[in-house]
Order: structure tokens, then C-alpha cells, then sequence
């Protein structure tokens, strides 16, 4: 006859060993299945938009539509619609070459989408998870695709963001986005996105605007391990007569290794006098290394 | 065609496109057609946003020393090609290439090119248009 505390240390063991057991299946799943997802770690730039040490770009407005194989759909009203706005842009582009202020105020570093995956000159980095890809850029702006198997937001719960509602699934490596509900983040409540392409100074074109009805699909994918390539389709009956595809590719930062944030709301160092901008410069956001003469003292009390 | 702008510039225009007419971080106050090349000491390094600033000490003509501003790009894209907050400090001996502000009353301009106090170009001198990766 065994033992009583035999036995229970006998069950003890054997639940601990089947306890064990279950576990270690799911976390061999869990593995599998994460590693089933590529690794797209890292910083990534768009090819065409990499900015120098000046501010300035790297390419042409020609070679950067060429990446984008460009050919937009636009209807007729759409096209006449773009034509005003580079007519308005020129126009503008002019009066800052005379050094002078065309007016407004510029204070914030959101792109939005689809800017954020076509014409920006931000970096950014791809978080895989089994359940969501969240797209990070250093404008601090997130794209969340969620890849649970969700569909998208409710219609009686939606509306339209710079960023859009964006689900997807994994089609092998392929990442299959699909976004809807996009405006303008500058526009008025009901305007849609904008599309542009930027080159060098003379390179800015807006090639397209778009409704709120807008709806994106997006196949991203690693071609090589130093350049992700993201194929946008874009349908937008209202705007455009054909799906309008476009190709932007992005390849790794070569001199970083972690995120850097722009800020665009720092101080004014363009204040305008008479019409024209000047200089101001601001004060460093690092400890200044300058000798102690300079250094800011505390005020008289 | 000078191609050097800013793309806080470029986006405010694009910005522009679907909304009232918009402008920040311009650098419409520099002469994009001209060039200057400027000698001096490094003062200060102000690495912050929205954009990094060399304050350079340069002797004129009659030998005194001004203080010249010059103006950069953004940490975020300066850091992408290899600058960072030391890259320059106090002392430096270095070497400018700029386009001047148009307000000659005011010494400063917009970074274009340089050579560092080891006489090695600073990093991130722009390729010409059609040059790029």
C-alpha cells in the first residue's frame, strides 16, 4: 500500500509535470508563431526624401515620381482642382525665393497618412506584434494595423483622422494593409488627404487630392534586407476614374541606431519684420559646454 | 537651381495645398544664389529643435570678431547622418560654407558644406540633385 503522503506528492509531481507540459506547448506555439513574422527592427528612411545635413534632398521630383511609378487617375474636376493648388504653390514658392513671408503660420510636424508613407522625409520603425504592426515615425505619428482579424471600425463610430482606421493580415512575408476614413490634418472637417512628391527645392508637386470615401490598400514587404518596399493602391470613385497604384521603397538608416523625435512647435526663430523673415537664434536644448562667464545666472531677488 | 530647403518648408507648403497658406522654419531669409565661405571658432553648438545652430566667431576684415549664426537642419535628420550633440564643441576651429542672410546688417547664413577642426569634411555634405542613393 503507498503511502498517503506518497501519493499526494506523486499527484503534486504529476500535475507539476503536466502544468509543465501545456505550458511549454503554448510558449513552443506562441515561438512559432512569432517567429513566423518577419523581423523589420530598425530605422528606415524613404529613398528619395533623405534629407543632408543642410535640410535639402537628395533627388529630383522626376527620379522620385519614377520610384512612385506616378500616373495618377484624376477626373477632370479633380485635375483642375490640383492644377489651382501648384498654381497657388508656385505662386508662393516665388515670394519665399524673394525672401519674403507669403503669410499663415506652419507650427506643427503632422504629415498624416498617406503622406506619412509617400512624401515624408521622417524616419520610422515597424513594430511586429502576432495582433497588431504599429508603424512609429519620428514625427512621433503611430499608424496602428491591427492584424487580430478585426474588422474595421464600426460605421456609426468612425470618422475620419489624419491617420485613418487601418486593419490587416499577413499574407506569407507580405503585410496586406487596408485603410479608410483619412483627412486632411490641416484641412477643414470634410476634406479628404492630400497626395504630393517632393524632390529638390524646385521638386514640390501635389499630384492628387482625395475624399473621406478614399480607401487604401497597401502591400508591404522586405525585398532586401536593407529596403522595405510598400505598394499603395488607392480607390476613390469620387476623385479618381482608376485605382491609383503607387511603389515607395525605404531603406535603413545608415548612421542611427534608435529613434530621434522631430519637434516642429519649438520657438519662432523666423520672426517676420516688414514682410520678410529674419533670424533668431534659439537657445540649445543641450547642456551648454561654454565657459561659466556665459552661463545663465539666477535672477536678483 | 539651388536645391537646398528645408522640408519644414516644403511640408508647410504642402500644407498649403488643401488649406490656408502656411510658413514655418522658412529659409527664406538666406540668399539661395549666393555662396560664402567663413573661418572661425565655435562658440556654441545649440543642438536643439526645430533646428541645430553653429554660432560661429569670425574676424572681419578689420580684424574683430563677430558672432555669426548659422543655421542647420533638424537633430532628427542631422543625427540620420552621423551628426550628434559633440560633434562640434566650444573652441573648434572650423570651416563654412554658407548661403548668407540676405540682411547683410546680420552675420549668419544656412549651412551648406564644412571642414572640421581635424581639416576632415563634417559629415552630411549634400550630393547634388540627381546624385542621390
Amino acid at each position: 500500500m503507498i503511502p498517503r503522503q506518497t501519493a499526494l506528492a506523486a499527484a503534486i509531481a504529476l500535475g507539476c509535470a503536466a502544468t509543465l507540459a501545456l505550458a511549454t506547448t503554448l510558449l513552443a506555439k506562441a515561438g512559432a508563431a512569432s517567429t513566423g513574422l518577419p523581423d523589420w527592427s530598425g530605422q528606415w528612411e524613404n529613398v528619395g526624401a533623405t534629407p543632408d545635413a543642410t535640410g535639402g534632398f537628395n533627388q529630383t521630383l522626376d527620379q522620385v515620381l519614377k520610384q512612385m511609378e506616378w500616373s495618377p487617375p484624376l477626373n477632370a474636376a479633380t485635375k483642375a482642382k490640383v492644377d489651382a493648388m501648384q498654381a497657388r504653390e508656385r505662386k508662393r514658392l516665388a515670394a519665399v525665393a524673394r525672401g519674403e513671408d507669403p503669410g499663415g503660420a506652419f507650427t506643427a510636424c503632422t504629415f498624416g497618412y498617406p503622406g506619412l508613407m509617400l512624401d515624408t522625409p521622417l524616419m520610422f520603425e515597424v513594430l511586429v506584434t502576432p495582433k497588431e504592426t504599429a508603424l512609429i515615425f519620428s514625427s512621433r505619428e503611430i499608424r496602428h494595423i491591427y492584424t487580430d482579424g478585426r474588422p474595421h471600425t464600426a460605421k456609426k463610430d468612425l470618422w475620419a483622422t489624419p491617420w485613418g482606421d487601418s486593419i490587416g493580415h499577413w499574407e506569407g512575408q507580405t503585410l496586406v494593409m487596408d485603410t479608410i476614413a483619412v483627412k486632411d490634418p490641416y484641412g477643414p472637417p470634410d476634406s479628404g488627404s492630400a497626395v504630393a512628391a517632393f524632390g529638390d527645392v524646385e521638386g514640390f508637386l501635389t499630384i492628387g487630392i482625395l475624399t473621406q470615401q478614399a480607401h487604401f490598400i497597401e502591400r508591404m514587404r522586405m525585398i532586401d534586407p536593407g529596403h522595405l518596399e510598400d505598394q499603395m493602391t488607392i480607390i476613390d470613385p469620387a476623385n479618381l476614374t482608376a485605382p491609383w497604384h503607387m511603389r515607395r521603397t525605404y531603406e535603413r538608416v545608415a548612421h542611427l541606431h534608435r529613434m530621434v523625435y522631430e519637434d516642429c512647435e519649438g520657438e519662432d526663430r523666423n520672426p517676420v519684420v516688414d514682410g520678410h523673415f529674419t533670424l533668431t537664434p534659439p537657445p540649445s536644448d543641450t547642456p551648454s559646454p561654454a565657459p561659466a562667464a556665459s552661463a545663465p545666472t539666477a535672477p536678483k531677488k | 537651381m539651388n536645391r537646398v530647403l528645408s522640408y519644414t518648408l516644403i511640408a508647410a507648403a504642402a500644407t498649403l495645398m488643401a488649406s490656408p497658406a502656411r510658413a514655418h522654419h522658412s529659409f527664406a531669409m538666406f540668399d539661395q544664389s549666393k555662396k560664402v565661405t567663413v573661418q572661425g571658432t565655435v562658440k556654441d553648438f545649440r543642438w536643439t529643435n526645430p533646428h541645430v545652430f553653429i554660432q560661429l566667431l569670425v574676424k572681419n576684415d578689420a580684424g574683430v570678431e563677430e558672432e555669426w549664426s548659422i543655421e542647420m537642419t533638424s537633430p532628427e535628420h542631422l543625427a540620420r547622418v552621423g551628426w550628434r550633440p559633440g560633434t562640434l564643441k566650444p573652441g573648434d576651429k572650423i570651416t563654412l560654407v554658407l548661403h548668407p542672410l540676405r540682411d547683410g546688417s546680420v552675420k549668419g547664413g544656412q549651412y551648406l558644406s564644412g571642414i572640421g577642426p581635424d581639416g576632415q569634411a563634417l559629415l552630411g555634405s549634400p550630393a547634388s540633385p540627381g546624385e542621390g542613393k
